[in-house]
């Protein structure tokens, strides 16, 4: 269950307040793929922000009782001067899972080699969108939240990574942000729209992609 | 509505505390050869250094006969506290990135650096008594069981400022400055290297308001048979600390919207 109930969210910078979401009220469906469009500056990471639980919402209150994922495909959580491994130990303990057994699946999934063994800061951003991406892949999550990424790294990379995801989507549910139309019709089935002032829910992709195209028109 | 068990809410607690520490130790000390070693020998090292000093020009020690375990009970209290406040002040914006996993919370990273310094001065402190008895600059305490809440005490004031200056460090950047000017005075006006009780009244009524200077007092009475301070109130610095505690804590729920 991930539930919005009267969510009011909004930042006062310099003497100015702005206004992400007002009053907001949804519960979002279970075993649906939810997909999240809208303009640059809608809200939309806000949004997901506040699903993960990363930042309280001003007002409102927001349940959860599914095990949701942070902001997937992210790599700023990683300690630069620890080696891959002991970021990976680090991850599993928080969310409670075998390191062990997290070590195998990322070593195996993200082939970094003997780069694990070596501290973050010396990998490029390739490497740590691989590492990461891995990293979210060997914990079960109810929900995985996804913010644009979907696909890191080379050809062969991306074809796995689409394989595993396919295979994560029959027992799990994904929220995802996205500007790419294609992207929003392979993997959501549903979707919400920001466009500032009120927020649209739509039953069916293809009314929300249309409505994304006018919105940009 | 509750949505998850206590018990569970409980082990998620101390899974992430527990893994917080180990991660911190090894970000603090992992990244040169024997790190954790230096955070014992240094505040050991500058604590002889004095001693040595001090015996050199020919002074006395001011209470019972050994100067190191005089000076011991000052500084090493001082530097417990100190470190404390000093390493939680800046703990919020030091762990920015790590709450991009959403179910580390601010007050958990503060929890799991003050666990750490505690740890860290635990080990400091058994090794440094440990050192002066068997060199015989000590003998065992006369009160283990005060030596042990002097500690618990001292954790809990330099907890409770430590919380305090993180949340006003996180809305005002410029009191880690302050913070240091303020406390600077304090290696004068907490007994570190005078008895207390031995000044004259109007020191004592402006100097007991100073909660340090109870814990160095309480250390002092747990390990001396008779050192019967005049001061000692251990009461005072228990509940300045619990007080700035809940404020300090308060004071993160309260201004939580404003650090993000």
């Amino acid at each position: 269950m991930l539930v919005f109930d009267r969510v009011s969210k909004y930042y006062r910078v310099g003497g100015v307040k702005k206004t992400i979401l007002s009053d907001f009220s949804f519960a979002f469906p279970p075993d649906r793929n939810v997909g999240i469009m809208g303009k640059n500056g809608a809200g939309k990471s806000t949004m997901m922000r506040l699903m993960a639980g990363i930042e309280p919402p001003t007002l409102g209150n927001i349940f959860r009782t599914s095990r949701v994922s942070w902001p997937l495909g992210f790599s700023g959580g990683f300690n630069g001067s620890m080696t891959g491994i002991e970021n990976i130990r680090f991850v599993s303990r928080i969310y409670g899972q075998d390191p062990a057994r997290v070590i195998s699946y990322v070593t195996e999934f993200a082939e970094l080699g003997p780069s694990l063994r070596l501290p973050i800061k010396t990998y490029s951003s390739g490497m740590k969108a691989r590492l990461a991406f891995g990293l979210s892949m060997a914990i079960d999550f109810d929900v995985y939240l996804i913010d644009e990424v979907t696909a890191v790294g080379d050809e062969d990379f991306k074809k796995k990574s689409k394989a595993v995801f396919k295979d994560k989507l029959a027992r799990s549910q994904i929220i995802m942000i996205s500007h790419s139309p294609s992207t929003i019709a392979q993997y959501c089935d549903c979707g919400l729209l920001l466009e500032g002032s009120r927020i649209r829910f739509f039953d069916r992709t293809d009314d929300l992609l249309l409505a994304y195209k006018e919105l940009n028109a | 509505m509750k949505l998850v068990s206590t018990p569970e809410l409980l082990s998620l607690q101390l899974r992430v505390i527990a893994s917080l520490v180990l991660r911190e130790t090894r970000a603090t000390f992992g990244t040169s050869p024997f790190g954790y070693v230096w955070a014992i020998i240094t505040p050991t090292v500058g604590v002889g250094l004095m001693v040595f000093l001090f015996s050199i020009i020919g002074r006395q020690p001011p209470f019972g006969s050994s100067l190191a375990l005089f000076f011991a009970t000052g500084v090493l209290t001082l530097q417990f506290f100190n470190q404390l406040s000093n390493k939680l002040m800046t703990v919020f914006d030091a762990n920015r990135a790590l709450l991009t996993y959403p179910i580390i919370k601010d007050v958990d990273t503060l929890i799991a650096r003050a666990v750490l310094v505690a740890a860290t001065y635990v080990v400091i402190m058994v090794v440094f008594y440990t050192a002066l008895i068997a060199l015989k600059l000590a003998s065992l305490p006369a009160h283990p069981e005060h030596v042990v809440l002097a500690f618990l005490a001292t954790f809990l004031l330099g907890l409770g400022f430590g919380t305090l200056n993180a949340v006003i460090a996180s809305l005002w950047d410029t009191w880690t400055q302050i913070e240091k000017i303020l406390t600077r005075p304090l290696f004068f006006v907490s007994g570190i290297f005078y008895v207390p009780s031995q000044l004259p009244p109007q020191a004592r009524d402006l100097l007991q308001w100073n909660p340090v200077l109870h814990l160095v007092e309480w250390f002092r009475h747990g390990f001396y048979p008779n050192y019967n301070s005049m001061l000692l109130d251990v009461w005072y610095p228990v509940s300045v600390g619990a007080g700035m505690l809940l404020v300090g804590l308060a004071g993160e729920r309260l201004f939580r919207q404003a650090r993000y």
